[in-house]
């Protein structure tokens, strides 16, 4: 783990009102895992760190992807290149690609593209070959950045690729399932394929282990801490109906 | 080099700034901190017996602060005993441990079974813990309750024993000396103010408990008001909490009367903050001329 000032060397925009920001960060580029996250600080902004899955963690840049969606969104959306932010990172336990699989389908909505570029390349070296399935709610708000998997669109209304849910359309017979997104699409995963891996989001407080805020609720009783025992988990044992499937962000004074 | 030793209800701490309860676990999970500038910690509050915590969402940010209802998550005090206490006897700071119970009984009880145990260097005792014989009220917020969980836990241990106050009373000065009538060797002040935030989506609140404690910046003039006015109410030494994020805001508490200070909500933000500000506390006294901190003039008129 590491805590480093790093500059916003790289902005781009994948989907309406979906921007990828790139952070010059070596130590934590080298380090970091697929679904792992870093936790960025602004200063002046917000009290708390901000987690973000890595996006892509190359030639000493970490990137995230993100919307605006409360007060430390829309102010790192608002950065120059070159201003700093404190990034912290890497955190939490990840994705695990498993010896002897053959194929793996990456299973997507919305922002939950954010930990997958990362893990994709993972699996791609590892001799995997990776199915993407991405929903989202119009072709418009579709994450337009891929790197030679195959990849499978849905939309709500039908304006690109199958018209529904993700789920519905991933390729059968796939040795794995990995998923992020909305926790009642990852909650259908987990009836499909309960061995799937599903990255979950919550609200965290400190992201290293301390605070116990981001709680997942276990199916087998009690809670983890998102940011340490996850944000990974095996899709069965989390308890989804316990879980919020509403995060409400903060507006910041 | 300035000399910031304290003295505080009969220890010797190698500086002023300890870590609050809540803020720091167990002791081992907080990373990126240089602890020989720790004087010391508390430990997550802990029960007799195990607790799951309340139910997500537990914490929002709100402008300069955050509201976390936690609910006390633990494994219970015979884990603390055996997974984490053996590591506390072999550091160089001491280790208070949070103590949390429903009943006067179970103070004392809990007490009984960690005085003595080797890592446990003292005591801070959390009224701000709903009394189930008096129908949920908390004792924190009763004098006469408060004094009786005092005198339970000192009638059962000889080591220091400090009293958490709630800042959520009329007068925390009454409180105070009640709890120092009763045997306490400090008192920490404040706990977290009770707040709530309304998501205007779903028109619920934010928290699924509802209610929060409300910590970091946002309380810190609150905070000072008022551990200057429990220091002002009693002889025994006062710990000041409340939004410490810089040396600046921890100088504060010590001039308005206070012998040390915890810090908390900052450790989650940046796990060296107590480093950083112990650093700038001996910065500011070597600065303003001082030899040691107790040098430093504390504003704490008796009038």
């Amino acid at each position: 783990m590491f805590e480093t000032s790093a500059p916003l060397v790289e902005r781009r925009q994948v989907a309406r009102d979906v921007f990828v920001l790139g952070f010059d960060a070596p130590e934590v580029a080298g380090a970091a895992l697929p679904g792992q996250f870093v936790n960025l600080l602004l200063r002046p902004g917000p009290l708390l760190r901000r987690p973000f899955s890595v996006y892509r963690a190359l030639d000493g840049r970490v990137e995230i992807v993100l919307r605006t969606v409360g007060a430390g969104t829309a102010q790192l959306l608002s950065l120059d290149r070159g201003d700093q932010v404190s990034v912290l990172g890497p955190l939490g336990h990840g994705f695990s690609i498993e010896p002897g699989w053959r194929s793996l389908a990456l299973v997507t909505g919305g922002l939950g593209v954010a930990p997958m570029p990362i893990t994709a390349a993972a699996a791609r070296r590892a001799g995997v070959e990776v199915t993407w399935v991405h929903g989202a709610r119009t072709a418009a708000d579709l994450c337009s950045a891929w790197e030679g998997e195959r990849v499978v669109w849905a939309t709500d209304d039908g304006s690109q690729g199958h018209r529904g849910s993700a789920v519905g359309v991933v390729p059968d017979g796939v040795d794995a399932v990995f998923a992020c997104g909305p926790n009642p699409m990852l909650a259908a995963v987990a009836e499909r394929w309960p061995d799937a891996q599903v990255a979950v989001e919550t609200y965290m407080g400190c992201g290293t282990g301390v605070c116990l805020g981001c709680a997942v609720p276990r199916r087998a009783g009690g809670y983890d801490r998102a940011c340490s025992e996850g944000p990974v988990y095996r899709a069965a044992d989390v308890d989804w109906p316990g879980l919020p499937s509403h995060l409400h962000y903060a507006v910041g004074a | 080099m300035t000399d910031l030793s304290v003295k505080l209800g009969g220890l010797r701490l190698r500086g002023p700034v300890l870590a609050a309860s809540g803020t720091f676990g167990y002791g081992t999970e907080v990373p990126l901190l240089d602890r020989s500038k720790l004087a010391g910690m508390v430990s997550k509050g802990i029960f007799l017996r195990p607790r799951t915590g309340t139910p997500p969402a537990r914490i929002v940010e709100t402008p300069s602060g955050m509201l976390n209802a936690i609910g006390l998550q633990g494994p219970g005090v015979e884990a603390l005993i055996r997974d984490h206490a053996p590591l506390w006897a072999g550091w160089d700071f001491p280790v208070f441990v949070n103590l949390n119970a429903e009943s006067v009984e179970e103070y004392g009880e809990l007490t009984s079974r960690l005085d003595g145990v080797p890592g446990v260097a003292g005591f801070e005792v959390n009224i701000s813990c709903p009394n189930v014989d008096q129908g949920g009220m908390y004792f924190g917020n009763d004098p006469v309750a408060a004094g009786r969980v005092t005198a339970a836990v000192r009638r059962r241990t000889k080591l220091p024993v400090w009293v958490k106050l709630t800042p959520m009373v009329t007068d925390i000065g009454v409180v105070a000396r009640a709890v120092e009538a009763e045997g306490a060797d400090a008192l920490s002040a404040v706990n977290t103010f009770v707040g709530m935030s309304i998501d205007l989506n779903t028109r619920l609140p934010r928290l699924a408990n509802r209610t929060g404690g409300l910590s970091g910046p946002a309380i810190r003039p609150l905070a000072v008001h008022l551990a200057h006015q429990a220091a002002r109410a009693v002889r025994i030494p006062v710990v000041g909490i409340g939004g410490i994020v810089s040396a600046e805001d921890a100088l504060e508490f010590l001039v308005a009367g206070c012998a040390a200070v915890q810090v908390g909500t900052a450790t989650f933000i940046e796990g060296g903050a107590i480093a950083r500000i112990h650093d700038g506390i001996a910065a500011y006294l070597a600065g303003q001329g001082f030899d040691s901190l107790e040098e430093l003039p504390r504003y704490l008129p008796r009038d």
